[in-house]
This record gives structure tokens, sequence and C-alpha cells, in this order.
């Protein structure tokens, strides 16, 4: 069975993960290198109803009408959880029962389902002490907002934490302005978190938990653990905005895994256009010069992200459009799209997407099926704004799922 | 200059209300040499004193006018024997010509005309003249606002204002006013008690496009009209503009078809204007003066000239003089019609010097060009941070400047750093300018949650009547940031008393129209 994804994010990758290990070939065709580098580098399955969920799987459970989890079902949330730990067990832990609830770099505390080992210390009681520690030549992070931010927030089980925040120098390239990506490169050396934890300690105080940058190594899991023995603390680290060195290293893994097990990866290009023939689609075609190459496959999967990716636009005048298929969209027909409180309810243009059946298919207006060989997994379904009620990641590994299932059913 | 005690009241920033809301041109006179001959000479005269005194605030691109299909290429005579009568250098180029220099102007255009326009940064040109008036001795009360004009025997007394960041009243007593308010005049004058002055708000709007798709001025030629401009200005080229009387200046509105006109235009002049990426929108409102020679609702055709109201014949009211009309390029010589007219009714002779002296600290010198920040950093990226990737602002510009002005908002200090003005409208900087704002010791956590809170609403507001494309795109990628990776929707409490700006509270999207506010 040959199949064909489109997209190299989270919902993408674990599509063909799980595809291949099904037994399909599976050709990965992608713009770029994906949207895990964007995000917290965590899997968030719900966070907010608005209000603050502390049991995942519970309130996607409640969730009734177009809401994505409606569709998709629990059971392959839980199965997505179980899978991506199985996958990744260095790189994520957690209870689909018990949302973490973590610090942002702006002192927000933020609930998510699995979370890197090296992110859970700050996942605090009442009366805990911790410090906050900067690096001064990184600009993404100012423990100063942190510290004073989380010290005045109510913990979500009660009480607060103690927080207080230093600035230490520690600069590992001859610059005043390195990126986290900079500081993980340089943090995957053991000599270099020697030199890091030296700079580190003598700032330290008697049973605080120290809060940092998530910078502690891209390529070597264990690096978080060797900073941490040498400081002789817990440390917890903090996700930062792109370049996310968590989610490079969610990203990095799971494409690893797929090309062990088999995925061919076409990147650089995008996907642009497909044939079809008697309800089914024969092909796409990447835009390489002269003239395009075409991909024919027996299934699949849109995995293209949402309108942060290009896979959904709006044009100039206002209309919207999924941009590879031109698939019909659900929510497109709203009046308002757009509205001018940006601290208001969210913009139902971001609700947009397209609507799909229980097996993942993207269907029409009258409920069928658009192409019986098409599939729809991630940012593209319709119904919810991720990053608000930080449902992203488990939407996407759920749909994944669920679509490569229903792949390696059908046409098994 | 002239040896008077001076206090300068304005109720927002500088620049705030109607300066900096306006599409960065600094005219050659062009526009007005076929429709408004006076304003036309006005504007060559200022624009060359202005590119001498205040180089640093004007970048002197040069301009065409085209004649684009279906207009009428015989305009572009009436221009230049317009231009020659009126003293606005023009000169007609081959349209090969224009098309080298300008390779996405529209290839269809029948004739072409330069001229000397250039692009003017008002904020820049308004704190120039702000800090020559300091040095010499001018006192400077921003956010204050007037609430009451004392009067006594039929002349000026005291000004009752409002520090809108203290919340204290504030008295000074006076014996003239010199009332610039501009779409506000008539709301000063009758504080004044004087009878009601005319004047008509405008209402432009302009949409700033990403990248600079001229690197002139390009104007149609043809007779004044909506959307007839293009404008780069800084990293952006901005389009414009409309014309819609309002009745008050603090309720402009961004319609959603005055922005499809505007990309309509936009495609005139630029073909695949529409495909280029929208940052952001404003409105502005122009303070006519009425003018009983055209109906009152065509404001475009008002007279753009200045007129000097003398409240003494008028409402029997001495101590007070009120000036409309006028534009940004003629912005001097306003202020030289209105302090001779005191000069005359106090009986003294004082000449003006501001035609011939450089405006001190940064004047003269030499002009805007748009690489200046790229070769700012080129020399200092080893010691300083660039905290705005869009617009080259250096963590050492973002301080110093805060350290002016730390009870500033960040929209105060994006006027001066264009901070947040790029195409990530704030993305990737607002974070860290509330990171860097709380470190410098100059506000606590509340407020710098609540700046944070302001800068990204503010922001808003010029973005999503314009939201389309690319720009839909990064909004998806800013909302991963913020409410994805930052969670800033659920920070503790802000502090209250950080409030928007006076105006604000205007309106309009792409797709329907409801409650919105602008400004670039």
């Amino acid at each position: 069975m040959r199949t064909i994804v489109i997209g190299a994010g989270l919902a993408g990758l674990v599509a063909a993960n799980r595809l291949a290990a099904g037994g399909a070939q599976v050709t990965l065709l992608s713009k770029g290198i994906g949207g895990l580098q964007l995000g917290q580098g965590t899997i968030d399955v719900l966070g907010y109803t608005p209000e603050r969920v502390t049991n995942p799987i519970r309130s996607v459970q409640a969730l009734t009408g177009t809401h994505p989890y409606a569709r998709i079902g629990a059971e392959r949330v839980l199965a997505g959880l179980a899978y991506l730990k199985e996958l990744l067990p260095d790189l994520l832990v957690g209870d689909p029962e018990a949302n973490y609830q973590l610090p942002t770099a702006v002192g927000a505390i933020r609930p998510t389902c699995l979370a890197q080992p090296s992110m859970v210390a700050g996942n605090l009681s009442s009366g805990e002490r911790v410090v906050i520690v900067g690096l001064r030549q990184l600009k993404d992070f100012h423990p100063q907002l942190v510290a004073a931010n989380l010290v005045r927030t109510d913990l979500p089980g009660g009480g607060r934490a103690k927080v207080r925040h230093v600035l230490v120098d520690f600069p590992v390239r001859e610059e005043v302005d390195s990126s986290a990506l900079t500081y993980a490169r340089a943090l995957d050396d053991a000599a270099t978190r020697e030199r890091f934890a030296r700079a580190v300690i003598a700032h330290l105080e008697t049973d605080e938990i120290v809060g940092l940058p998530a910078v502690l190594g891209v390529r070597d899991p264990q690096a978080w653990r060797h900073v941490a023995e040498k400081l002789g603390h817990p440390v917890f680290e903090i996700p930062l905005p792109p370049p996310s060195v968590p989610g490079i290293r969610l990203n990095e893994a799971l494409t690893a895994k797929a090309k062990a097990a088999g995925v061919r990866f076409v990147q650089g290009t995008r996907t642009v256009s497909f044939r079809a023939s008697g309800g089914k689609v024969d092909a796409v075609t990447i835009a390489v010069e002269p003239a395009g190459r075409e991909f024919t496959a027996d299934a699949f999967v849109l995995a293209a992200g949402g309108f942060e990716s290009g896979a959904l636009d709006m044009d100039s005048h206002g209309t919207v459009r999924e941009t590879l298929f031109g698939l019909p969209l659900e929510g497109a027909d709203a009046v308002p799209l757009l509205h001018g409180d940006y601290w208001g309810g969210e913009q139902p243009l971001f609700n947009v997407g397209v609507a799909v059946g229980k097996d993942l298919k993207p269907l029409d207006a009258s409920g069928a099926p658009v192409y019986a060989n098409l599939w729809a997994a991630g940012g593209i379904i319709a119904g919810s704004a991720g990053w608000a009620e930080k449902s992203g990641d488990g939407i996407a590994v759920a749909s994944a799922i669920g679509a490569a299932d229903s792949i390696l059913k059908e046409l098994a | 200059m002239r040896g008077y005690s001076t206090v300068l009241l304005e109720r927002a920033d500088l620049g705030q209300g109607t300066t900096g809301r306006f599409h960065g041109l600094l005219h050659s006179g062009g526009r007005y040499v076929v429709s408004d001959p006076l304003s036309a000479t006005e504007c060559a005269q200022e624009n060359a004193i202005l590119s001498r005194i205040q180089a640093g605030a004007i970048e002197t691109t040069g301009g065409y006018f085209v004649c684009c299909p279906g207009d009428d290429p015989a305009f572009a005579d009436k221009f230049l024997a317009g231009a020659a009568a009126t003293g606005v250098p023009a000169r007609e180029i081959s349209v090969g010509e224009a098309l080298r220099n300008e390779p996405r102007v529209n290839p269809g255009i029948t004739r072409a005309i330069e001229v000397q326009d250039g692009t003017v940064d008002g904020w820049q040109l308004v704190w120039g003249a702000a800090n020559s008036a300091r040095h010499y001795g001018a006192e400077i009360l921003t956010y204050h606002q007037v609430t009451k004009i004392d009067t006594a025997n039929g002349a000026v007394t005291a000004v009752h204002c409002t520090d809108l960041k203290s919340g204290e009243d504030v008295v000074i007593d006076t014996g003239f006013v010199l009332n610039c308010g501009g779409p506000w005049a008539g709301q000063i004058a009758a504080m004044a008690g004087a009878h009601p002055v005319d004047v008509i708000p405008g209402r432009g709007i302009m949409v700033a496009m990403n990248h600079r798709l001229v690197n002139r001025v390009v104007n149609r030629c043809i007779h004044p009209a909506d959307g007839d401009i293009l404008v780069p200005v800084h990293t952006v080229s901005i389009i414009g503009t409309t014309d819609v009387k309002v009745d008050d200046p603090d309720h402009l509105t961004i319609e959603p078809n005055e922005v499809q006109q505007m990309l309509d235009a936009g495609e005139v002049l630029v073909p695949g204007f529409r495909q280029s990426r929208a940052l952001h929108a404003w409105a502005g409102a122009r303070p006519l003066i009425k003018d009983n020679r055209v109906a009152a609702a065509d404001t475009r055709h008002m007279s753009r000239g200045m007129a000097v109201i003398d409240h003494t014949e008028r409402d029997g009211l001495d101590g007070m003089l009120t000036i409309g009309g006028g534009k940004l390029t003629t912005y001097r010589l306003m202020a030289e019609h209105i302090v001779d007219a005191m000069c005359d009714k106090l009986g003294e002779t004082r000449a003006c010097r501001t035609a011939e002296e450089d405006i001190p600290v940064t004047g003269a010198g030499k002009n805007y060009v748009v690489t200046h920040r790229l070769e700012e950093r080129e020399h200092d990226r080893f010691e300083d941070q660039i905290i705005c990737e869009c617009e080259l602002m250096s963590r050492g510009m973002f301080t110093r400047a805060l350290a002016e002005q730390p009870s500033g908002s960040f929209d105060d200090l994006r006027r001066q750093l264009r901070l947040g003005m790029g195409p990530c409208q704030g993305g990737f900087c607002s974070m860290r300018a509330t990171g860097i704002a709380l470190s410098s010791g100059h506000i606590d956590i509340e407020r710098a949650t609540a700046l944070l809170r302001l800068f990204l609403k503010n922001r808003w507001l010029g973005l999503w009547p314009i939201l389309y494309g690319d720009q839909v795109r990064q909004t998806a990628l800013d909302n991963w940031i913020f409410q994805g990776t930052l969670d800033v929707e659920h920070l503790p409490p802000a502090d209250p008393s950080v409030r928007p700006e006076p105006e604000v509270e205007k309106k309009a999207p792409v797709a329907a129209s409801a409650q919105a506010g602008v400004e670039s």
C-alpha cells in the first residue's frame, strides 16, 4: 500500500510513523521542517474550556458538537498519547488524566498534558522556593518578568510559590545576541554544561528549584539531568518563543523514528496541485522545475496545518480557501470573520477548517467524503483555535492516529 | 525663538492625533498644481526649507506623476503648465526611464513626470521642532488635556488642563493662546466661549504594505482622487488616501469598502498590489476649514490653504488665535503665520527665523536614507542585541528611549523607535520589550503586564481591517506564540490605570463592519 502524507508537523510525523509501523509504504511531502519547532514542545490535550482544565481526558469526553475532539473521539486521544509516550520515552511523560501546570516565559501558569522530563519540576506546589535564572546574552527570556508574574499568581493547586530571579553572564560565543538554539547546541557538550553549572551554582540558595530557559541541549536528551546533578538542585526548563528547542527535540526524534521505519521524506517544496478521477485522488504534484513532480499513491493524508502554514488562506477579497485540494470549508460563512477586540472572543476566522467524519475523511456539505482516499489530520480540521484552549497537539496526534488507523484498516 | 515664554499642551503623545496619521508624503506641490495653485507654491517652498533644516526626518526620494491606462494623457499638459506657473519643479521623462527606475509601476503608463516629492517621518519632524522649542526655553506638556479656558473682560487669562498620567489638574496663567488643535480646534475655541469654528475633519485611511514596492513617491497624474499616491516610507510603502467628511475626529472608521478601494487603486499603480502583504491600516483627519465655495460634503476640494482666525474681530475675545487648514508639508509656514499674527496683535515686531535656522539636535546634515539602521547595526552588533529584527531596533535604542520617557506606553516608544511596526507586528519584540522595561526599574510588574496587553490590543486595531494573505498567516503564528507558548491571556492582573490613548475608538475590517481602531 502506497501512502502520501502532506505536512511534517506533529500530525504529519505521527501519521507517517503510524502508517509505516502498520506496514504501509510512506512518502512524506513538506514545504518546510514542520511546525513543532514553533511551539512549546509539550503535548497539549486540553488546557482551558475556558476554565482551567485539570483532567484533560475527562474534559475531552465532555465536548460535543463541532469541536474536533467530538468528531475524533477521546479513545483516539488516549491511543495517541500512549503511542507518543511509547515512541519517545525519553522525551515525554505525563498522565492523560492530569495536566501539568507549568510556568511560561512571561510567568503565566500554563496547563499541558505530556511534558518533557526536563520541564516537570516546574509543576509547583504552595510554598516551594523557586529561582528563575536568565542568561544575559539570551533576549527571549527575561527572568525578572517570569519571577514577578509567577510570584503573584495563585497556583492552580492553591497557594503561591516563593520566586526570585537572577541574571547570569554566560556567553557561549563571541556575541551578545545568542539564540536559544545556539545555547542548546553549546550545552550538548558536557564540558560546557559543567562550566554553565559553575556559573549558575553560586547564585543558588538552599532548597531552591531552578527555572531555566529551555536551552539545555538539543541532541542529548540527558543534558538537563547532567545540569541538575551538577547544580544539586531540581531544575525545570521553560519553553521560549521560536526557535523552540523542546519543539526541535520532538521534531528530530519523530523524524528519526519515521526514517528508521522507512518513511521517505521529500522536503523543501510545496505540494501545489492534485489529480483526481472517479471520486479518488490519483496523485499530487510538488512545485519543482521545470514542470513539477507527481507522486501517485493509494491513500493521501492532508496534514499541512492551518492558517499559520498557508494550508488555509484568506485573500484580499475575504475569501477563505484550503489551498491544495480546494476542500469545502466549515465556518467560512461566519459574519463577521474578524472583529476588532484583541482580548475579546476568538476570531471566528480561526475556527474555519475542513469538516471530517469519524474516519477523518474530509466531508462535503452533505456529509459525504469529498474523496474516497483522502484523509485529514491536525490544524486543517475545523472547529477550534488550538492556541487558546491549548489543544493543538492533542487534536494533531489523535486525528493522525485516527487517519492512519482508518487507512490501514480500509486498505488492508 | 521669538522670545516668548511658551507652554505647549498636547492631550496625547506628540504627533499622535493627526501628524503621525498620514501617508508620509513631503509634497513637491505637484498634487496641487492644477487644483490649488497657492498650496502648490507653498508646498514647493516648504519642501526645500524642511529638507534643509530637518534633513534627518526627510528622505529625498523624488516622485513621479504617471498617467495610468485609462487616465487622460492630456492632464499631464495641464500639470506641466500648472507646475511652471506655480514654481513647482517638474520635468517630463520617458516612460522607459520611469519603468527602468520603478519596475513595479504599471507598464501601461503613457506619460511620466518627475517631481521633487520626498517622504517624511512625521514623528521625527515634530520631535525635531519640539526639541528646538525646548532649546529656546519652551515647556512641552504631553498627555495634558485642555479642559477649560478662562476669560475675563473679553480676554483669555488662563488654561486649565488635566495631566492624564497623574490625574492632576494644572492651571496655566497666560495672556495668549494659540489654538493649533487641528481637527479639535473647534472644540478648543468653544472652551473659550468663541462662536463655532467650522473645522471640518476630512477622514482619510491609509494602508501600509510590507516592502517598498516603489522607491519614489508614485502619484497618479489625475485630478486629486482617492488612492492616488503610493509613498515609500522607511521599510514600507503606504497607499492613500480617502477623504470623507466626519463629524467627530475622535471616531474615525476604516470601512471595508474603503480598504478594498485602496487595494484597487494600488492595483492600478502597481499591478499585483493585492498579492503584496498589507501590514497595517490607520485613519487620520484633515483639519480643513469650511469654505463656502465648495459643498460641505466635498472636503477634498476645500482649501488646503491655511487660515488664521482672529477671535477679536469675530468673537470680541482678545488673546486667542486659531489656525486651521494646512498640511504637514507646510507645518512650519503655519507656525510662522500664526505667530506673526500674534506679534501683530501684541503690537510687536519680532521676525520669524525658523526658515533660516537648522533645527538643533536632529537638524541639518544628511537626509535620511532607508539603510541608516542597517549601517548602525553593522557597527554595534557585537555590543548590542537586536530586539526588533523587523525594524533593526537595538536594545540600547529601546532602553535609552525608555529612560527619556519612563512613563511612556509602548506605543509612545514605538513612535520613536518603530517597535512592532514591521511584518510580525510585535510578535517577537513585544515580550522582549516588556522584559527589558521591567528590568530597567522604571516600571513595576503590574504596569509591565498592562503595557504588553495594551500594545497587543492597539496593534490589532490596525491589523484586522487589512487582515488577509500573509498577514493572516503571521497573525496565526503570533497567536501560537502569545497564547500557545506564553499563555499571555492568563497572566495575573494588570495595572488598571494603563488606558488607551484618548482618541481611539474607531472601526472596521476586511469582511464586515464592526468597532475597531487605527494607527500606523
